[in-house]
């Protein structure tokens, strides 16, 4: 078996423990937050024997060990039950509103790495002059404002100020997509209709460059500060006395080992902005699983926040260990270690 | 040139080769999530624009004035708790299926069956079809309020519906929450109820429509104040909800916006539990309903000059319903009144220790807070400030020990009429709700209620609503702080009479966004 299958496998092992206890405590977590649901889905106006009647219908009337299991006995129907906030079944709102916030995030996530990572390597490469002066204040800048903060600045910057962008939802009104995967940038394609694409594009600017700028921060500064560690080692300072041109050098020696742990951190990140995206798809009004996943705590919609915190730390947990599989790829003490441990 | 630059200008340039060109008129709103399509689910405001525009009811509220007019009936029979009503011969449903009595009993049973929304407004309530366009409602006991009732009673395809009925779903409810089965003038082209309602103008409706009436209408959800405000000012949107921070309502009005208003059915009420000490004693009631300062709190909700989301309470029912008092008999601050009142309080006043409530899911609450907390102390009353999330407010007042001193609502009467609004909320029967954390028991107040309901003429339901009205008052459970009036921001695109002159508006919430009444002006 190879070292790679092994990390694999151990992962997954991992993975379905950790999801489990994530559902027992999202279980307990969800029915200890003050409301009553019933009383919640149904409104103000409801009757008590309306209350109750739902009440007993979700089987709330009976023990947490007992809802537990219809929980469990549910979902390993492939059923995450039904919605008291939209009246749809779970399953049927995660599929329409996980596409949003899985393209939003990967685009922010391109942004991340695509940005960050460069200004990472400028700034390590000319250090303590002006370009890594720059960009130390710009990155600080960013990882200093929340992502909401920067969403409302570039909305009034370019969309209220200066109208180059739009602001809310993910296509203009006068398109007419028909839904394959939900990512409207491969649907649009899909379609042949290019300028809807470029509109779906142009609507993914301002949100994936708000919700991506405290990430990009992050990784230049983290980047930077690796690279700069990996420039003092002894090989980097032997490779410089034999001539080695200075882009080879950050290409070939400094970049690589530095990747690590900003990979580490930026696979953390990317997951962690499936959770964090809600405030930028609130201001974008972005139909996102994010958004759909506050507002169903906020009406304690017990089925719905189940659903969503399980795909959430379900996402959460393949990024991981996509990124695990990748960092053994990139380095073979880790390769090396697992096959001995084995 | 680089690419990301190239980039960039694509991107530009395809913002701005897409911006819709459209051959039809649009109307674009927004309004809170979610968007519930099944009218027997329906409650929010959200929900009534879009029952009152995909479905029909037998009666719709007297446009510019008290009362009820047939809209789907031609007209209706009283005969005690008997309603019997002749269905109009020329309204078929958008799938094109004639509607029938039978489709008005199938609606009303399957609101029951369902048991949420509005439902509650038809307890013992039983419809049968007498022929084709004749139903007769049979109610257990004599109930003046009914007819105003009817303006929440949806009429849906039953021949429709039940094709999609299923064993285990035998009243469609997945399929209409999804899509519509109505008569009204707008069908529904797209749903997702957190995001966006797609309606088209229905060709076929039985009544005329403005020719300048939107062709489609966009109806977003929950969309954040500075979302709004860039999009009215990039031109992308129409009218607001009424939920924008009266500071974004300046901002835009301002900005050119007009303000469309919708009012007469509800107000903001601070309500005082009245099984609790101090506030069990009326005398320390009147303390406090004479100290609270009523012309600060209307300007705090004022959004311009001449709009504010508030007008001057005269008492416990709102201007324009039965019983209440003349406009020009506004309520004031009396401080000496006030203190005269405290001097009979059997609490002194540094004991009171209130506990002022707001609800979290709603700001300005926390400013009315803040506002009786400074009111209150310059007679030297004690008080604290919490902050209940709705969930757990809902919760502590179901029981009056742990129902705050002082809780703040808003409330609406869902019909328009004054029982739907008073009885839950001071019936001695309905005590420890949302409406009536007051706990107030009191026989008059009973009494008056119950004629209010029974009636049955409205000269009858005037008297026993202005009696209700003065035993409130001589009561205190409630301090009155102002009637309630929806505002919405909306661009110089729309013209909506309904929501701007009051000799065309509707008495009951959401019928003023009747889109076929709207016009485009094409500016």
């Amino acid at each position: 078996m190879s070292s790679v299958l092994r990390i694999l496998l151990r992962r997954l092992g991992i993975s379905v423990i950790v999801l489990i206890g994530v559902s027992m405590l999202i279980f307990a977590i969800a029915r200890v937050i003050p409301g009553d649901p019933a009383r919640i889905a149904l409104g103000p106006n409801a009757s008590a024997e309306q209350v109750a009647n739902l009440r007993a219908e979700m089987h709330l009337d009976e023990s947490i060990f007992a809802q537990y299991g219809y929980f469990v006995s549910d979902v390993l129907r492939g059923d995450l039950g039904q919605s008291l906030y939209t009246n749809r079944p779970v399953t049927t709102d995660i599929v329409q509103f996980l596409p949003a916030t899985l393209e939003l995030v990967i685009f922010a996530g391109i942004l991340m790495v695509g940005l960050g990572l460069p200004l990472g390597i400028l700034a390590a490469r000319h250090r303590g002059r002006w370009p890594d002066h720059v960009i130390r204040v710009l990155t600080l800048l960013t990882v200093s404002a929340p992502s909401f903060v920067w969403a409302v600045i570039l909305m009034l910057l370019f969309a209220f100020y200066l109208p180059l962008f739009p602001v809310a939802g993910r296509l203009g009104d006068s398109f007419d997509i028909a839904t394959v995967t939900g990512f409207l940038t491969i649907d649009t394609l899909i379609a042949g209709n290019f300028s809807a694409f470029l509109d779906a594009l142009s609507h993914l600017v301002l949100p994936s460059v708000a919700l991506s700028l405290s990430g990009i921060g992050q990784a230049a500064r983290l980047t930077r500060a690796n690279m700069i560690e990996t420039y003092d080692k002894p090989y980097i300072e032997m490779a410089q006395a034999f001539g080695f041109f200075p882009s080879r050098i950050a290409k070939r020696y400094a970049f690589k080992p530095s990747m690590i742990p900003s990979l580490t951190i930026i696979g953390l990140d990317f997951a962690a902005m499936l959770g964090n995206a809600f405030l930028v798809e609130a201001v974008f009004a972005w139909p996102g699983l994010s958004r759909y996943g506050v507002a169903v705590i906020l009406r304690k919609d017990l089925n719905a926040i189940m659903g969503t915190v399980l795909i959430i730390a379900l996402t959460f947990l393949v990024v991981n260990i996509l990124v695990d599989l990748l960092i053994a790829f990139l380095n073979p003490r880790i390769r090396h270690s697992t096959r001995a441990s084995s | 040139m680089t690419k990301p630059f190239i980039l960039a200008t694509a991107l530009m340039a395809a913002t701005a080769l897409t911006t819709p060109a459209f051959a039809q008129t649009v109307l674009r709103l927004d309004e809170v999530a979610v968007g519930e399509l099944d009218p027997a689910k329906a409650s929010d405001y959200a929900d009534s624009i879009l029952m009152f525009n995909v479905y029909d009811t037998l009666v719709l509220p007297r446009q510019g004035g008290p009362g009820y007019e047939p809209h789907l009936a031609t007209g209706w029979e009283v005969d005690g708790a008997t309603y019997t009503f002749t269905l109009r011969d020329d309204v078929t449903f958008q799938s094109g299926n004639p509607l029938r009595a039978a489709d008005v009993v199938y609606s009303l049973n399957r609101m029951h069956e369902i048991g949420q929304g509005l439902s509650f407004l038809f307890p013992d309530v039983e419809a049968e079809a007498i022929d084709e366009r004749t139903v007769r409602f049979t109610l257990a006991e004599q109930n003046a309020p009914f007819i105003a009732s009817l303006v929440r009673l949806p009429i849906v395809d039953q021949v429709l519906v039940q094709e999609q009925a299923t064993d285990d779903d035998p009243w469609a409810e997945a399929y209409l929450s999804g899509t519509a089965a109505g008569s009204g003038a707008y069908s529904v082209t797209s749903h997702n109820p957190q995001e966006l309602t797609v309606m088209a103008l229905n060709d076929g409706y039985f009544l005329p429509i403005n020719d300048a009436a939107p062709d489609q209408v966009r109806l977003r959800y929950s969309l954040e104040a500075a979302t709004v405000r860039t999009l009215l000012a990039q031109g992308e949107h129409d009218i607001s909800s009424q939920w924008l921070p009266p500071e974004v309502m300046r901002a835009l009005a301002a900005g050119g916006a007009q303000m469309f208003t919708e009012s007469g059915t509800g107000a903001f009420y601070v309500k005082l539990n009245t099984a609790r000490a101090p506030l069990d004693d009326v005398n320390c009631r009147q303390a406090l309903a004479h100290a609270f300062d009523y012309g600060t709190a209307l300007q705090m909700v004022a959004i311009t000059d001449d709009v504010s989301s508030g007008s001057p309470s005269t008492g416990a029912v709102p201007v324009g319903m039965f019983g209440a008092n003349a406009p020009e008999m506004a309520l004031t601050r009396d401080l000496d009144a006030a203190r005269a009142y405290l001097a009979e309080c059997p609490t002194a006043p540094e004991d009171f220790n209130l506990e002022i409530s707001w609800i979290a899911e709603v700001p300005v609450e926390e400013r009315f807070a803040l506002l009786m907390q400074a009111n209150f102390a310059e007679l030297g009353i004690s008080s604290s400030i919490a902050t209940l999330p709705w969930a757990l407010f809902t919760e502590r007042v179901a029981n009056p020990e742990n129902t705050p001193h002082i809780s703040q609502i808003f409330a609406n009467a869902v019909t328009g009429d004054p029982d739907t609004l008073l009885y839950n909320m001071y019936h001695s029967s309905t005590p420890g709700t949302w409406q009536s954390p007051e706990y107030l028991s009191d026989a008059q107040v009973d009494e008056a209620l119950e004629a209010g309901r029974r009636g049955p003429s409205d000269d009858e339901r005037e008297a026993a609503y202005s009696a209700l009205n003065a035993r409130l008052m001589e009561l205190a459970p409630t301090i009155y702080a102002y009637d309630r009036q929806s505002v919405f921001a909306a661009s110089n695109r729309v013209h909506a009479p309904a929501l701007s002159d009051p000799a065309m508006a509707f008495g009951v919430d959401g019928v003023g966004f009747t889109f076929r009444l709207m016009e485009m002006t094409g500016e």
